[in-house]
């Protein structure tokens, strides 16, 4: 088998486009899948030598994520809006965080990834390059479902960016799975606000693990938008979350449980984001 | 009671040095030239006949060596724990779940063989599988094995249910059921086989009971036992579960080696060990209790239905265990329990840490608190009034009198019941105390004969070797045998070995199952240093010139018991025996009393002794989404004599996160006969941040049948940890749940009618 | 491939395909067997080794990964004659090891934890540990073990020796 290093985009892209190629970025959901098929893959192009790749920059146009920045240092970050390290420090184990990429995590596109409703609630932008050229895509139309999205097999991503907007305001995450450590979300959320003398300027929401995909929560922000954030706002935008949302029964939870966890869930985080005693 | 120097102290894990140091050598770190690896193919479907299995792609494949099917196998091709042996190694026809092995490969790697198992062309046809125990009890019911889907049915009589219930002026009924649990040992099974070149075959195997294993892998490939070696390698966890398990693999592993003439290691992954191994059974429990208005319980009716899945395993045990206990540890007149297990097409059940208790005493302990309500009686108050004490009648008419100290874990529980007991619920979080109380046999009791043997060595040098065919598994029996023999023969801790099993140099013990190690093993190990020691005094005497009663033997030294100084070091005592002739080893036998037991009624002596044990939980139930925090668990027991503080307080947290598990998170789950959930990704394994913040309580009320008056302790807390959560969140959320586990997502269902 | 790495100290080289999983470079390559096979997916933590500082699972790691990296795995804690490792040393004391098989893994998981928090919170413990599972002792011998080792670890420090296996303890 073949393992090639790049340590230039345009060398990655290169060998991607000769074809045959498995993109190698922390590579912990990948061995696992791996395992499971038994197969040997042809070619591993690790993209994590390419020095661009990890790390955090502020640029024009917002935050500047390296897909290859490790979820563990996404966890440990304060320049990046709380919600994205909360979701961070939420995946897995330590050992996991170590190695697992942030790129990968959203690459994987598994709808309980704790990253991706973050990305999602900050309408992060995705920056896809292959070698007919480079594209970004909005983190919500990124996803198309389970371990599926827009991406093309010789097609990487190559930045994250946070706008400038969503550096602002506050932001937070929470999920709950079926034990306390290395867990994956029977229901994850994450919520950005933006407060202006108590009243909700601007809000966005997505939940994670109530549909094949990452969803924003449309009906929750339209119904909180301009509105005093009190406790009973909070308790009234409850009702609107189970409109955003449409999970599933499955061997993480039913889909009652996962109605009543959204809710819990998105009660905290709204709290949570608005600086409000919480639970 | 006599003074100890060793026997009641925190002694650090004998065996430790070699695994904090990652140096022992567990199965997977033996490596043989020539090394093979097998992979089993497993059925995919809960029922269903092979029609063909073809393997000629398989064998195609670079580094595959072999494809073993039942046909290829040497002997009757049958495993299992009682005859009529009703499990094959590999079937030949039938296929009685989805797990189930149809084929093993052999190849020079582990992966290649699982790749070759992708092209064995396998041809079943389905049957329509049988998956409730209401669809196996059926009339019309398809049989899964010829005698029918009843694998084993009991009844116990004590006394006349009706009267009792005529006498009670309260009767109350509750149908309770509990879900199947994984061992989940961080070691998944493994065995290695080895053709030793001299006409035998060696077995290194991570297992709980190698002479059982012996027996069975030379039966299934036709050999004399006396040619098959099994050595209990280091053993990462069993639990109950390195049995049928570890004889299977065994037989797989020395079937593939004698026939190619290399070694042959078959390591599970994880999901072959969720999926293809024994579990805990599913039960569906209903009880009957009858009570005086004074709260003294005149009757209990249990009815007991074990779900064992595809084979009888430990089946027929666990029936005779969860009978036996279904009545708790109370002192009842009028008893009647019909105990009952049944095949379905789902993954075999078998022994587990408890083997039967935990399901009915969940079961028991939620009917207590019930009746107690009904009666308006404190919970422990209840208890106590219907607790066993010496001289009591157990269910089966035994009398103890002596070491019942039932009671005694009650009172020690009662001052955290006070202090927890009155807390408001707030807002969001509701608070509840439970207690539940467990009484567990101890050693094999009516399963058979109960016999240990172990042997004593004492070198020249005064160091000494200890053999017993009990196996270490991690719960620290290298440990209490070192400390009996030293403690016997004055010497420290660390002069004492005690080696692995090796069914070469150690006598068969019998299988290291029941909280019997401590108890049983540890007296014949006592026995065979007493006897090593009559030597040594003997010895001493005469170089003191002085009589035999005038020595002791402490801390390495002879030592006059009119002048401590007066002292020869025990090297010199030792090898002055040798040369004059006293025998420095001995091979001793601990047999427990027999059971006298009839087996119509199941009236009679049954265990040597039982734990008694009463636990403690006070919960936080967050009402929006079930989470439950444990506040407070204080475990109680009375073990007779702590011989170790340190390694049984660590027997006791086990088994209670084991047993809060159960009660909380795991299970097994199904869907058309198929594990859904076979990883520790979605198997709710508890991680460190789930742990339960156990406090121990010993109670000592020491048995004559127990070295220094010690009782087991490995199994009862799994029970009554389970039983005390259900309890405790029962009180919080002001509902009685009849299942477990009682998961987040149960808690807020009942909660969500309510809000 | 061709792969240079420093392995407990040493530099290592190793020719392997790169998809080789690090726990087999480990255990059938270079045959240091104390990094053990729990579930090989990651949940577990018996297979943890420390990479250029940090845990990481090595049944999840791909060979290729090593190029150039720092590995320590059980095998370099204990390699000293100087005796165990104040970890091991209380793991011992504290009764925090029953069967053994996930051992190596938490002592790795601590000691990662330690190097860069040499006073951790309860929290920060558990976090640490939250991916190395155990089935036998319930946990709460292997806080105490991980409390009192990094007691050992500053007392050490502040009588200005290095700790026990010459490994020394990084700070910060």
């Amino acid at each position: 088998m073949e393992y090639v290093q790049p340590d230039t985009l345009e060398a990655a892209v290169s060998r991607l486009g000769r074809g045959g190629c498995t993109i190698l970025s922390g590579g912990t959901d990948l061995a696992v899948v791996n395992r499971a098929s038994g197969l040997k893959p042809e070619c591993f192009v690790d993209i994590c030598r390419i020095s661009q790749f990890s790390g955090m920059e502020l640029g024009e146009e917002g935050l500047h994520i390296g897909p290859c920045t490790t979820i563990a240092e996404l966890a440990a970050s304060a320049e990046i809006p709380h919600c994205l390290s909360q979701g961070a420090s939420a995946i897995g184990s330590p050992q996991i965080r170590n190695a697992a990429t942030v790129g990968g995590n959203i690459c994987n596109a598994s709808p309980c990834g704790d990253t991706l409703s973050p990305m999602v609630a900050l309408s992060a932008s995705f920056v896809l390059v292959s070698p007919r050229g480079s594209r970004a895509v909005d983190a919500e139309t990124f996803f198309l479902g389970p371990k599926k999205t827009v991406l093309a097999d010789d097609e990487l991503l190559t930045d994250i960016i946070i706008g400038r907007e969503f550096l602002k305001g506050t932001s937070a995450f929470k999920m709950l799975g079926k034990r306390k450590g290395q867990v994956i979300s029977q229901v994850n959320a994450a919520v950005w606000l933006l407060l202006e003398d108590g009243v909700v300027a601007k809000v966005q929401a997505a939940f994670g693990s109530v549909a094949p995909v990452p969803l924003r929560a449309r009906q929750t922000e339209a119904f909180l938008t301009g509105k005093e954030l009190d406790a009973g706002t909070i308790h009234e935008s409850l009702a609107y979350v189970k409109q955003d949302i449409r999970p599933i029964s499955d061997i993480r939870a039913s889909e009652a449980y996962r109605y009543r966890l959204a809710e819990s869930i998105f009660h905290d985080v709204l709290k949570q984001a608005a600086g409000l005693a919480c639970c | 009671m006599a003074e100890h120097t060793i026997i009641g102290k925190s002694v650090r894990k004998v065996d430790g040095i070699e695994l904090v140091t990652g140096k022992a050598k567990f199965t997977a770190d033996m490596k043989f030239p020539g090394m093979l690896y097998g992979y089993e193919l497993r059925a995919g479907v809960p029922a269903g006949i092979i029609e063909s299995i073809d393997a000629s792609e398989a064998l195609k494949e670079p580094g595959v060596h072999m494809v073993l099917t039942a046909k290829d196998l040497l002997g009757p091709n049958l495993i299992g724990v009682l005859p009529p042996f009703d499990q094959p190694v590999l079937p030949d026809r039938e296929i009685r779940y989805a797990g189930e092995s149809i084929a093993l490969v052999v190849a020079d790697t582990r992966e290649g063989a699982k790749r070759a198992c992708r092209n064995i062309k396998a041809v079943i046809t389905p049957i329509e599988p049988i998956l409730t125990m209401e669809q196996a009890l059926a009339e019309d019911a398809r049989k899964i094995h010829p005698q029918g889907n009843v694998t084993f049915s009991r009844t116990l009589t004590k006394g006349n249910v009706e009267q009792g219930f005529a006498e009670a002026d309260v009767v109350i009924e509750g149908s309770y059921t509990t879900t199947f649990q994984d061992h989940c040992y961080i070691e998944p099974e493994i065995a290695c086989a080895v053709p030793s070149g001299d006409n035998r075959i060696t077995l290194y195997v991570s297992c709980q009971s190698p002479f059982h294993i012996r027996g069975h892998v030379a039966a299934n490939l036709n050999v004399p036992a006396s040619k098959v070696k099994v050595v209990q390698a280091y053993t990462g966890g069993s639990f109950g579960g390195k049995d049928d398990a570890a004889v299977e693999i065994g037989i797989l592993a020395g079937t593939a080696a004698l026939k190619l003439g290399r070694p042959v290691t078959i390591a599970h992954e994880r999901e072959e060990s969720i999926a293809g191994t024994n579990v805990r059974h599913a039960a569906e429990i209903a009880y009957k209790t009858g009570a005086r208005k004074d709260g003294t319980i005149t009757a209990r009716q249990v009815k007991v239905l074990l779900d064992g899945g595809a084979y009888a395993s430990e089946s027929p045990f666990v029936t005779m265990k969860a009978m036996i206990h279904a009545s708790g540890p109370y002192a009842i007149d009028h008893i009647e329990v019909e105990s009952t297990s049944v095949y379905t097409n789902k993954t075999y059940a078998g022994a587990f840490r408890g083997f039967g208790v935990p399901q009915v005493t969940f079961a028991s302990e939620s009917e207590i608190d019930e009746l107690a309500k009904h009666l308006g009686i404190d919970p422990l108050e209840l208890r106590r009034k219907n607790g066993l004490k010496a001289g009591d009648k157990t269910a089966t008419s035994q009398v103890y009198d002596q070491s019942v100290g039932y009671l005694q874990t009650l009172d020690a529980v009662e001052p955290s019941l006070r202090e927890t007991g009155t807390k408001e619920n707030d807002g969001r979080y509701l608070y509840g105390t439970g207690i539940a109380s467990v009484i567990q046999g101890i050693s094999n009791g009516a399963e058979g004969v109960d016999v240990v043997g172990a042997s004593v060595q004492m070198s020249q040098d005064a160091s000494v070797l200890v053999g017993c065919g009990l196996a270490e598994m991690g719960q620290g029996s290298r440990t209490v045998f070192s400390q009996i023999a030293a403690e016997v023969l004055g010497i420290p801790v660390d002069w004492v070995t005690v080696r692995q099993v090796d069914t070469d140099a150690v006598h068969d013990s019998g299988p290291t199952v029941a909280s019997r190690s401590t108890t049983v093993g540890g007296m014949a190990v006592k026995q065979a240093a007493e006897t090593v020691r009559q030597s040594l005094v003997k010895m001493a005497s005469l170089m003191f010139k002085t009589d035999e009663s005038m020595i002791v033997l402490k801390e390495g030294f002879a030592v006059l018991t009119v002048d401590d100084t007066a002292r020869i070091p025990l090297r010199d005592v030792a090898t002055a025996a040798y040369w004059t002739g006293f025998p420095l080893m001995h091979l001793a036998f601990s047999q427990a009393e027999p059971a006298d037991f009839d087996h119509d009624t199941h009236q009679g002596r049954v265990y040597i002794a039982y734990n008694f044990g009463t636990h403690l939980m006070h919960v936080k139930v967050d009402r929006y989404t079930g989470e439950v925090e444990v506040l407070k668990h204080v475990a109680s027991h009375d073990v007779g004599k702590v011989v170790n503080p340190m390694a049984a307080s660590g027997q006791v947290e086990g088994a209670s996160l084991i047993g809060f598990a159960l009660g909380h998170m795991e299970k097994v789950e199904y869907k058309d006969g198929i594990i859904q959930n076979p990883t520790f990704a979605d198997y709710a394994f508890p991680s460190i941040r789930d742990r339960i913040p156990t406090e121990t309580i010993f109670v000592e009320d020491p048995t004559p049948h127990g070295p220094y008056g010690a009782k087991g302790i490995g199994e009862p807390p799994v029970a009554a940890a389970a039983a005390a959560f259900a309890n405790a969140v029962s009180q919080a959320v002001g509902h009685r749940f009849t299942h477990i586990p009682i998961t987040r997502e149960d808690i807020a269902a009942v909660l969500q009618e309510e809000v | 491939m061709v792969i240079h790495f420093t392995c407990n100290g040493k530099p290592v080289t190793v020719d392997v395909d790169g998809d080789m999983r690090v726990l087999d470079v480990l255990r059938d390559v270079l045959d240091l067997t104390g990094t053990k096979e729990g579930c090989g997916e990651g949940e577990c933590g018996a297979c943890t080794i420390i990479l250029n500082g940090k845990t990481v699972n090595s049944c999840l790691l791909y060979a290729g990964k090593l190029q150039g990296a720092v590995v320590e795995t059980i095998e370099g804690l204990s390699g000293d004659s100087a005796g165990l490792h104040p970890i091991q040393e209380s793991f011992l004391e504290e009764g925090a090891v029953q069967c053994g098989f996930c051992t190596p893994g938490m002592v790795l998981s601590t000691k990662a934890l330690l190097d860069r928090h040499p006073d951790p919170s309860i929290k920060e413990i558990e976090t640490a540990l939250s991916g190395n599972f155990c089935r036998c002792t319930g946990y709460g011998k292997i806080m105490k073990a991980v409390v009192s080792s990094a007691e050992k670890l500053r007392d050490s420090r502040e009588d200005g020796h290095q700790s026990g296996t010459g490994l020394g303890v990084k700070r910060g």
